[in-house]
């Protein structure tokens, strides 16, 4: 694929960096002229100096032939409207805008960004995870906030322990993806049985989140 | 009208005062508060400090309610995409944006954003001031039309109005005598002392300047 990064912070860098190592065609917009010059120095890609949101940088860039832009600048202003210009003047049909605050999330989805990563709210979800003395963590939301992935400690008094998982009474929409079990991670079969200590990761549709944590809960 | 006014810069602080004599409801908000202190002390609008771009802030502005909302903060960006906002989720019925760079302009003006932008017509008028005499200003932005200024030559003292209009480049508007205004008709006579306001087509501007008999 041919892809189009725009912003050369940390982001962008390791972003650019590990496309063209997965043998992707990349190029790079950034404003500031030294960290263009240092990561031409590092990466084998072509970097272009200019503004982040002119159409004359994304003409440079290759738009024209390129499958998407991903908008990482540390302004989400400049990176709404990059994307718009990808859409709008090159006609791109995948358009990624990382928002840096989350609270431009919304809007994002709004204005016609295609996929809008919230990077603040994924590390905080992270660090959330890493501090959290919950029985279950909200781990990432997808496709606008409609699918969960969650991380669940299944208490001592779970109804599920002792069960298989095809015996297991969990709603629809709604799925075991993994068992943690000390340092191993199984991937769960029918027959699998939960065991005291155990961790599971299910993704669920969000309507059904609280119905799956009851079956695994019990009464928490 | 309700009118929401995003950026309390010069601009900004200018529109405000300028509406509410009006008689307008006016929220200001500036990230700033510090900037509330240019709308003077009689302005008794409403001034919120806080982002614009943030939905619960303009929701408190009442952008539920509003008739407009003018984004001139000092950012391009952020005023383009407080406009989008406004428009798009909360349909305020008019959102206009000041963009500085020309062509972000031209291409969100084709993305039918109301957009305001006098980079080209000051850079324009600057020009016209060095190399274009009596020329004072676009009447257009896409800088087809201008506004001439000039003094009634010996040449043109005496015509009448009728005379002096050339059909699709040049009509008389006003004549200015000490500073007094009037709006001619086709048979008010041009006196010698006052001076032709008229709308010229730029492409003509040598012909119609050589015809009224100004350099």
């Amino acid at each position: 694929m041919y892809i189009i990064v725009v912003g050369g912070g940390k982001i962008g860098y390791y972003l650019a960096k590990k496309l063209h190592q997965d043998n992707h065609t990349v190029s790079l917009i950034e404003k500031d002229r030294e960290i263009c010059r240092m990561i031409t120095n590092e990466l084998d890609i072509l970097v272009i100096n200019g503004d982040w949101c002119s159409l004359s940088s994304l003409e440079a860039a290759g738009a024209e032939r390129a499958d998407v832009v991903a908008a990482v600048t540390g302004s989400d202003e400049d990176n709404l409207v990059i994307c718009q210009l990808a859409k709008e003047k090159f006609h791109l049909s995948r358009t990624v805008g990382m928002v840096n605050d989350p609270k431009n999330e919304y809007s994002f989805n709004e204005l016609g960004v295609d996929v809008a990563v919230n990077s603040t709210g994924i590390i905080a979800k992270i660090i959330e995870e890493e501090v959290s003395l919950d029985d279950f963590v909200n781990l990432a939301t997808f496709k606008k906030g409609k699918l969960a992935l969650i991380r669940i400690d299944l208490p001592d008094d779970s109804p599920v322990i002792g069960k298989e998982i095809k015996n297991l009474n969990l709603p629809a929409d709604s799925i075991l993806l993994s068992v943690i079990r000390g340092s191993q991670v199984l991937i769960p079969r029918s027959d699998t049985i939960l065991q005291l200590q155990d961790e599971v990761v299910a993704l669920t549709s969000i309507e059904k989140e609280q119905d799956l944590l009851h079956a695994l809960l019990g009464a928490h | 009208m309700y009118i929401i006014i995003i950026g309390c810069g010069r601009v900004g602080a200018q529109l405000s005062q300028l509406l509410q004599k009006e008689g307008h409801n006016i929220v200001v908000v500036d990230q700033k508060k510090s900037a509330f202190d240019r709308l003077g002390k009689r302005f008794n609008g409403l001034t919120i400090g806080g982002d614009g771009s943030d939905l619960a802030i303009l929701k408190e502005a009442g952008i539920e309610k509003a008739d407009a909302l003018v984004v001139v903060t000092d950012s391009d960006k952020s005023n383009i995409m407080i406009a989008q906002i406004g428009q798009k989720i909360f349909k305020v019925p008019k959102a206009i944006a000041r963009i500085y760079e020309p062509d972000l302009a031209e291409v969100y003006r084709g993305f039918g954003l109301n957009i305001i932008s006098g980079t080209m017509l000051i850079a324009a008028r600057i020009r016209d001031h060095i190399i274009e005499s009596h020329l004072s200003s676009y009447l257009t932005e896409s800088g087809s039309l201008g506004v001439l200024d000039i003094p009634v030559s010996s040449k043109l003292e005496g015509k009448k109005v009728g005379e002096v209009n050339v059909p699709g480049e040049f009509l008389v508007v006003t004549l200015r005598k000490n500073d007094h205004p009037v709006i001619p008709s086709l048979d008010s006579i041009l006196e010698k002392g006052s001076f032709i306001l008229g709308v010229v087509r730029i492409k003509s501007l040598r012909q119609v300047k050589k015809k009224l008999g100004v350099e």
